[in-house]
């Protein structure tokens, strides 16, 4: 890299600054202010606020349904990260193959990533609709009675496909050029070397799309716990019981609805805690695993 | 091991374009055969029909007697060096050797003893657990090497295997493959696209242009024997001189000849010889002196020794045995 010397010691702090004040605006102030507020306890008409210690976090620990909250997170974090990681390794694979038309399959499955996620919430919660929507009556035809308003299971499987379904397309960017960068001459040498086209992708391609495989888990599990809110909010509010009151829905719905505003915090604080922990932990201990 | 038998092979492709078209080769068992020509001549393109990783639209390919058009690339009993060697690189030097093995399921003491030897043969031993990008071009294409002398294959088919190398380790290593195959004796098709790389290499040589075959024989047959002005200009180095039998009307025995070609080691100084030549730039190598120059408007380069005398213009002679003659409109040879 090349480095530049500044004569003026005022120069490079002012052209840090918009950044530096979009991260401290945005980014820095309203996380200390969710950690200041974990710690302090709102009245019923919101005059005045009392410091409280750890009495917010011990509450959440102590509820069933955070709890069930966080169990319900992980269930759906890792369904949308495999439901939409493996469709789009699959298709990527798939258009890799091709010869022609790949860009035309390529810029069709990218498509979905410029939809909103509300958008799309709403798009599958219209397919899936009990009365009105398409995939309950083929489901009836199969025997299957499709109700993800009174179902737990039902409403979990709908906002886990509306959520996967939108991150299907960037995953799958990603995939498409992994497969591309691996040399053709080395799925050549395994097929000399007597590996079918199945062994050929578990041996060979799989291992070296590792570090995109990796990044995208993270990437994918973080999309999964933050930015679903809209999915959620758009197609089961949470519900029913509980069922799908991910995390950060349940941060809205305490502070804004609930106005629970300490609670609301240390929850947000809790989330920003898993992730830091999940990124450190990708980035430090499999990331180097995944080197070759 | 197995001879190999490539029988009117041709390739189209299916936009229309040709790459290849009846080739005709019978390679015997044993035997080191190069391709060679310049890019985009074929060479690559028929390797690959051999190996399987090109389909075939004509003709027939046969390995020991077994027609293997339809064959897969796996199970043609072939191994195949690659041009950037292909090791995978998220094994180890010993599992790349293994990795064909282990997919014929071959029993684990049998692997063992055959990555052993081979990994002895090419001096390989101490980087056995390493990872590829752990090791020096050379070591790569050593490790590439072992790759198909494990598997014992019918045949080795090799990519340009050196052209990624640096000239000297390059050197080194053209001789250790003439020496493995002449131990192994292997039946072995070499693709280059150094005419110095396949005369040292070859038992036989094909030169290719345009898809086609211009000539096949052994290395001395095609530097003495150019069957077609191509051929002539391609094989030798310095390069054949082809002039213009319209621009040297004069020179004897050169009748009905539309190119004429000398090489520049048969060309020296007479004082009263028939070309008479105008210099414009000299090249010295130390053992020998390139003369480059211009008569009747047609380059023309001489090898000298190193302490012969110069001046502007020099008149040259040769030895009528040695002219090659070439038809004008097809290059064939004519004498």
């Amino acid at each position: 890299m090349k480095r530049t010397i500044f004569r003026n010691q005022l120069l490079p702090w002012l052209l840090l600054a918009p950044q530096l004040a979009i991260t401290f605006i945005f980014f820095l102030w309203p996380a200390g202010q969710a950690i200041r507020q974990s710690f302090l306890r709102e009245d019923a008409f919101g005059i005045k606020s009392s410091f409280v210690g750890l009495a917010n976090f011990r509450g959440l620990l102590d509820s069933a349904e955070y709890l069930n909250s966080l169990k319900v997170t992980a269930v759906f974090a890792v369904s949308v990260t495999v439901m939409s990681m493996g469709v789009a390794l699959l298709l990527a694979v798939a258009v890799d193959r091709m010869l022609k038309s790949a860009r035309v399959y390529t810029t069709l499955l990218v498509w979905p990533y410029a939809v909103a996620p509300a958008v799309a919430g709403i798009l599958w919660w219209f397919i899936f609709n009990p009365t009105v929507g398409v995939m309950p009556y083929v489901l009836e035809v199969v025997g299957y009675d499709w109700n993800h308003i009174s179902s737990k299971t039902d409403a979990m499987i709908l906002v886990v496909i509306a959520s996967a379904w939108k991150q299907i397309s960037y995953n799958f960017l990603f995939f498409v050029a992994g497969l591309q960068a691996i040399p053709a001459s080395m799925r050549e040498a395994a097929a000399i070397d007597g590996a079918g086209p199945v062994r050929r992708f578990f041996d060979i391609t799989f291992p070296l799309l590792s570090p995109t495989t990796f990044f995208l888990l993270v990437v994918n599990i973080v999309y999964a716990m933050f930015e679903t809110f809209a999915v959620i909010d758009a197609t089961t509010e949470g519900g029913p019981a509980q069922a799908t009151n991910i995390m950060v829905y349940k941060v809205y719905f305490d502070g804004f609805i609930g106005q629970n505003i300490g609670s609301s915090a240390a929850q947000s604080v809790i989330l920003m805690l898993i992730v830091i922990t999940l990124t450190v932990i990708q980035f430090r201990y499999v990331e180097k695993r995944v080197e070759y | 091991m197995a001879s190999i038998t490539l029988d009117n092979l041709g390739k189209i492709y299916p936009g229309g374009t040709r790459a290849v078209g009846d080739v005709n080769i019978d390679i015997a068992d044993g035997e080191f055969i190069v391709l060679v020509g310049p890019s985009g001549c074929g060479k690559s393109t028929l390797l690959r029909m051999v190996a399987g990783l090109e389909s075939i639209t004509e003709g027939e390919v046969r390995i020991g007697d077994r027609v293997v058009n339809r064959i897969e690339p796996a199970d043609r009993d072939i191994a195949m060096v690659f041009q950037n060697y292909a090791l995978y690189p998220h094994m180890s030097v010993r599992q790349n050797l293994a990795y064909g093995l282990k997919n014929r399921r071959t029993p684990r003491a049998e692997i063992e003893r055959r990555v052993t030897e081979a990994a002895e043969i090419l001096q390989i031993g101490p980087f056995l657990d390493r990872k590829p990008r752990a090791l020096s071009g050379g070591q790569r294409q050593r490790v590439a090497m072992g790759r198909a002398i494990v598997r014992e294959p019918a045949a080795f088919l090799f990519d340009e295997p050196l052209s990624n190398l640096d000239a000297k380790l390059r050197v080194q290593m053209r001789l250790e493959i003439k020496e493995l195959q002449r131990r192994l004796r292997t039946t072995s098709l070499y693709v280059t696209h150094d005419q110095l790389e396949a005369m040292t290499l070859a038992d036989r040589l094909v030169v290719l242009n345009g898809g086609r075959v211009e000539q096949i024989g052994t290395p001395l047959e095609v530097y003495r024997k150019p069957a077609s002005a191509f051929v002539a200009g391609f094989i030798g180095s310095p390069a054949m001189n082809l002039l213009d039998a319209r621009a040297v009307p004069h020179l004897p025995g050169t009748a009905h000849a539309g190119t004429i070609g000398i090489r520049p080691e048969d060309l020296s100084i007479a004082a009263n010889g028939p070309i008479e030549m105008e210099v414009t730039a000299v090249e010295e190598l130390g053992a020998q002196r390139l003369v480059h120059g211009l008569t009747g408007g047609e380059a023309i380069t001489i090898t000298l020794p190193p302490d012969a005398p110069l001046s502007e213009t020099l008149r040259l002679g040769f030895d009528r045995g040695n002219l090659h003659l070439f038809q004008r409109e097809t290059g064939a040879r004519i004498n």
